[in-house]
């Protein structure tokens, strides 16, 4: 989420929280004969009051499972969750009266201090990340259809290859190639003009090699696997320098041509890189997810056993 | 002897041929006095039914002058010494074949069909197998726009065989030659596509041509299976079908797969609504009823008021309960027969010498109504090639052309409410002269700026309307079947105002300027109507024109987006691209979501609302029955006989439009006159939770990247920033 004026309520409220809370175990800690303590009354109250600003922020997770119900807008949940997460860990440093204490305690306060630490880079991951999207994918797809969408870009690639080059795939392949219920929906499939379509460019074959021989030893192979490092079209710059010099080497009625070619690797590099940006805007939750419920866990334990014994 | 030569023979002449001494008519050929006699010459060009012309001089022989002769057009003369095979014959026959296959693209496709072209024959059997001539540098075209018959003009010997079979034995006068020297070949028409030009697919030049410059069109599954009570058709049975007279019986033959003679029973379904097909039925005897069951309503969804657990809910709904705005108002429902359904009661009639079924046939749209047998019924199912073949059959178009143009000038003229003051013997003069025209996939029928010449009706297929604009082109529409165009121009703009393309298999009824004048000379309503109607559309045109003149096409497209209610937008710069508006979604309109998070963008927002305004809305080509189209504020509208085919779901690329299925109430297939629960589907698109007070996916989306917004104030702001 996207951090600006609209959390400027809950920026003062935790300021405000914050300040309170300093002020109490200040004067709580100074004036505590043996120090502060979790178990005293004090310290209980910051236990509690951390707990359940920690409850709150795992209920996100439940919230957001049932989207439709009118339990307030997940917005005001997420908004929420940064804050009051945010705060859990002073409370409850104030409640330990920063102290590790044993095994349970300090594990706990580390799964606390990685989730809310997780979490932070988390929310200025989502602060920056879209916008890096939006600016430099501008051809961007839905994340799941990437795949499709590549093929698709093959096929295309291929098409025009062939057009240009003459030959390329046989009839039966061709036909395999329309997905199951293309050929029958023919209102769209059968009918939507491919790129440049029959297009006759009255070129010899040695005129087209360069062309041909490029695309079957360099672009096929980046665009069967365009996340592979050794091929220079993966790269903006490498890859502008292929193509002009592929221009230099076919006639100016092939340029068309290498102009769509280029245009798909454009794509292709576009998709690899929201694939790694879509993935690092979403596997930090792979710690901070599982971590939290941890924690919520082990601090019902946590409690369960101080208040007993 | 006399039988060799039939029964008019005249004065008789003596000659020797081989050596052999031979009596012939004074008119007879050398050839076809050999042949009389048992003694073989190859030919090319050649064949008995058709006048000879010797144009390939395969038939050569020695006739006792300085040169060989063509003995296929050579007269027989008194004592005359013919020699067939004596060295020097074979020397000329040998080096002109070995020309002649220089030139072919060896082995052709009729060699590939059924290894028996006529030149790669001879040539075998003259010995020849190295070729030492060099070949063409250049190429000659193929022709694929026939259905039934290929055209590869490389393996073209110009032969002329198929030129007099046409003109000659069928008199079509359709083929002829074009060219010169090495660029000399056969053309249709004037030129034209085969498929676009005035064949009519009668087989005959396939059947002259030796080689594979004509060759029977082998699709994909040409080959029908034979279903129970079904017998294959038989050529001979076909021919005596008028709606095949004229026919070459060897090019039924050869397309014999292709057709089935099919007997049902009363009650039997012919073919369902929805489903997917590629056959078309022409009902020989027997009756039918061709009907819609899907219920006619659309979906609405309710609920969702108040409370925490404020599902909702969407039902079926019919115009009288639910007129929404901009819902047509016709009367009838247009399906893939010779008839048109009525709205109140969709049911009709198809007797013998009816057709249904060809845009299923032609474009493979999905069937566009439910067809039962009422009598016992004998149909002829037949696949595209076999369909084109009838379609263009002279004798077919008289009997049918007639039905078709009344039907079509009756359902889709006096239908029309604007139209309805048309009086009988008007609609029976504009029978006499309106005329039906037939077009292949993109080609074009009027272009923008052109003059005004015709007025159309729409028979069959679909016709794409685009505009130019300075920043590119904009489809207006996709007219199908019943709808009208033409009358802007006709009516005073003189010119045309949009460009017209055939998108698929077009037919259309074509109304001359003249006949269109006396019309609205002689109903001022339906001038006044028309003209309405014009003005409205030109005052369309000119805003699109003005507003364009300041921004690109794709701004402009976002102001069609402003007419829309409200929008949703996803601001990119907040989106974590978590999908949970998308879940949300589906939760709220059970289980199928409408919103997907692709389209079409402005500055930094996607606006995911139910129709993203395309430039070309493929969702509604190839609905078959029209019941998708677009409003004038550019959106999507489903009107209420939709079938649920699915096709527009398809066919929308960015999946906004859905199926929703529902219970109702059907006739059981199986039990005729029993009703039974079944699920049938209707298309829907986002309907913006209007229930709820804010958008299940903006309600549920964490990060304030979803809102819904007033589009006016949202492109103002949005665009008074930019530009
Ligand atoms: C101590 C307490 C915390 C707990 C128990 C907690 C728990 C969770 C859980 C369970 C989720 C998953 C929600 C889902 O199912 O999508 C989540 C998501 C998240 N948390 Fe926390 N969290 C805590 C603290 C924080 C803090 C301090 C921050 C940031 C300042 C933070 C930022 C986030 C973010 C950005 C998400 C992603 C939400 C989304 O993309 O929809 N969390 N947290
Ligand atoms: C309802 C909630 C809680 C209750 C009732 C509670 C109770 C207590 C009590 C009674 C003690 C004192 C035990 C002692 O001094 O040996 C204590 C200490 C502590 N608690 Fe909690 N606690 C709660 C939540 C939490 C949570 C959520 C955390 C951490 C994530 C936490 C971390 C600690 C730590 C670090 C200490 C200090 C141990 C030490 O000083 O040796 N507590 N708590
Ligand atoms: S819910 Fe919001 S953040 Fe998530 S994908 Fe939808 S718009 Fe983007
Ligand atoms: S609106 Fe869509 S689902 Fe309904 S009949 Fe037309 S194409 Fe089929
Ligand atoms: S065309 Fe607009 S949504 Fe399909």
């Amino acid at each position: 989420m996207r951090i600006d004026e609209t959390h400027r309520v809950w920026l003062v409220a935790s300021i405000v929280i914050l300040g309170a809370a300093t002020a109490v175990y200040v004067i709580y800690a100074l004036a505590a004969p043996h120090g502060p303590s979790g178990g005293s009354p004090i310290g209980l109250v910051f236990g509690f009051t951390g707990f359940g600003f920690m409850i709150y922020a795992g209920l996100l997770g439940a919230r957001k499972k049932v989207p439709i119900m009118r339990l307030g807008r997940a917005q005001g949940w997420m908004r929420g969750h940064l804050w009051l997460g945010l705060l859990a860990l002073p409370l409850i440093l104030f409640h330990g009266g920063f102290h590790f204490g044993g095994l349970l305690t300090s594990i706990l306060l580390w799964l606390l201090i990685i989730t809310v630490l997780s979490g932070v880079f988390g929310a200025i991951l989502q602060h920056y990340l879209p916008t890096v999207i939006l600016e430099r994918v501008p051809m961007e797809t839905i994340y799941d259809e990437i795949d499709r969408v590549r093929d698709q870009l093959r096929v295309e690639a291929e098409g025009f290859v062939a057009d240009l080059c003459g030959g390329g795939v046989p009839e039966a392949e061709a036909m395999a190639l329309v997905p199951e219920g293309g050929i029958r929906a023919g209102g769209f499939t059968a009918m939507r003009p491919r790129g440049g379509g029959g297009v006759q460019y009255g070129l010899t074959e040695a005129e087209v090699e360069p062309v041909r021989s490029f695309f079957q030893t360099e672009m096929l192979p980046f665009l069967l696997e365009p996340s592979a490092k050794s091929s220079r079209l993966g790269d903006d710059t490498r890859a502008v320098a292929a193509f002009t010099k592929l221009r230099m080497l076919a006639p100016a009625a092939a340029h068309p041509v290498i102009a769509n070619l280029e245009n798909l690797c454009e794509e292709e590099r576009q998709l690899t890189r929201q694939a790694r940006l879509h993935k690092m805007l979403h596997t930090w939750l792979l710690v901070h997810i599982p971590l939290s419920l941890a924690l919520l866990l082990l601090s019902v334990f946590h409690a369960v056993i101080a208040l007993r014994y | 002897m006399s039988t060799l030569f039939g029964t008019f023979l005249g004065p008789m002449v003596q000659l020797t041929i081989d050596g052999k001494e031979v009596a012939a008519p004074a008119s007879a050929t050398i050839f076809d006095a050999a042949r009389a006699h048992g003694i073989p010459i190859p030919t090319l060009c050649h064949m008995q039914n058709e006048t000879p012309v010797g144009v390939c001089r395969l038939c050569v022989v020695e006739a006792g002058g300085r040169v060989l002769t063509a003995s296929c057009v050579r007269q027989v003369e008194n004592g005359m010494k013919v020699v067939t095979n004596s060295d020097r014959v074979l020397a000329a026959r040998r080096t002109l074949l070995e020309i002649l296959m220089s030139d072919h693209p060896s082995p052709c496709a009729r060699e590939r069909q059924s290894g028996d072209c006529e030149l790669e024959m001879q040539a075998r059997n003259h010995g020849i197998t190295e070729i030492r001539y060099p070949k063409r540098y250049f190429t000659r075209p193929k022709d694929d726009s026939s259905l039934a018959i290929a055209v590869d003009h490389e393996a073209c010997i110009l032969c002329d065989r198929c030129i007099r079979g046409c003109n000659e034995i069928r008199q079509n006068l359709v083929l002829g030659r074009m060219g010169k020297g090495a660029g000399a070949g056969v053309a249709f028409d004037l030129n034209t596509p085969m498929g676009e030009s005035s064949c009519i697919s009668c087989g005959e030049c396939m059947v002259s041509c030796p080689t594979g410059a004509l060759t029977n069109k082998r699709i994909a599954g040409t080959e029908l299976p034979i279903p129970a009570g079904a017998v294959p058709a038989e050529p001979e049975d076909l021919l005596e079908l008028p709606v095949f007279k004229g026919v070459s019986g060897t090019f039924l033959e050869m397309n014999k797969g292709a057709i089935v003679k099919r007997s049902f029973h009363p009650g039997d379904v012919i073919c369902r609504e929805g489903d997917f097909g590629s056959t078309a039925f022409y009902i020989a005897e027997g009756k039918a009823a061709v009907s819609i069951s899907t219920p006619m309503a659309h979906v609405k969804t309710h609920g969702g008021a108040g409370g925490w657990f404020s599902r909702l809910t969407s039902s079926l709904i019919g115009r009288d309960s639910d007129a929404r705005e901009e819902e047509t108002s016709q009367g009838y429902i247009p399906i893939d027969a010779s008839v048109d359904l009525a709205y109140s009661n969709p049911v009709a009639e198809l007797g013998p010498g009816d057709l249904f079924g060809e845009m299923t046939c032609m474009s493979f749209y999905p069937r566009s109504a439910t067809v039962k047998a009422l009598t016992d019924c004998t149909m002829y199912e037949m696949l595209r090639n076999v369909l084109d073949i009838l379609l263009k059959n002279k004798s077919f178009r008289a009997r049918l052309g007639k039905e078709y143009k009344r039907r079509a000038l009756e359902t889709h003229l006096r239908g029309v409410p604007m139209f309805s003051e048309l009086s009988p013997d008007f609609v029976e003069r504009l029978m006499d002269n309106v005329k039906l025209i037939r077009l292949s996939p993109g080609q074009v029928i009027c272009k923008q700026g052109e003059p005004a010449d015709s007025f159309y009706l729409v028979r069959i297929g679909f016709v794409k309307v685009t505009e130019t604009y300075p920043g590119g082109e904009l489809v207006i529409a996709y007219l199908s079947r019943g709808d009208s165009f033409g009358e802007i121009g006709l009516l005073g703009a003189g010119a045309r105002t949009a460009t017209c393309t055939a998108l698929d298999h077009v037919e259309l009824v074509k109304i001359s300027a003249d006949d269109f004048n006396a019309m609205v000379d002689q109903f001022p309503g339906v001038r006044r109507g028309l003209q309405a109607l014009a003005d409205e559309r030109q005052r369309q045109n000119a805003e699109r024109m003005a507003a364009l003149g300041t921004i690109s096409l794709d701004s402009f497209l976002g102001q069609g987006l402003m007419e829309a209610q409200s929008l949703l937008v996803l601001d990119l710069a907040r989106c974590t691209r978590c999908d949970a508006c998308v879940r949300a979604c589906a939760d709220a309109h059970d289980g199928i979501t409408r919103l997907v998070r692709e389209g079409q963008r402005f500055d930094r927002y996607l606006v995911a609302t139910s129709c993203r305004h395309c430039k070309d809305p493929l969702c509604m080509v190839g609905c078959p029955v029209g019941s998708i189209r677009r409003r004038n504020s550019l959106e999507v509208i489903i009107e209420d006989w939709c079938i649920g085919c699915g096709l527009c779901a398809r066919n929308c690329p960015y999946g906004n439009i859905n199926l929703h299925p529902f219970q109702v109430m059907a006739d059981d297939p199986d039990n005729p006159g029993r009703r039974i629960a079944m699920v049938k589907q209707k298309a829907t698109s986002c309907d913006l939770c209007t229930e709820h007070a804010e958008p299940s996916c903006v309600y549920a989306c964490p990060h304030d990247a979803a809102h819904r917004v007033d589009p006016r104030k949202f492109f103002s702001e949005l665009l008074g920033t930019k530009v």
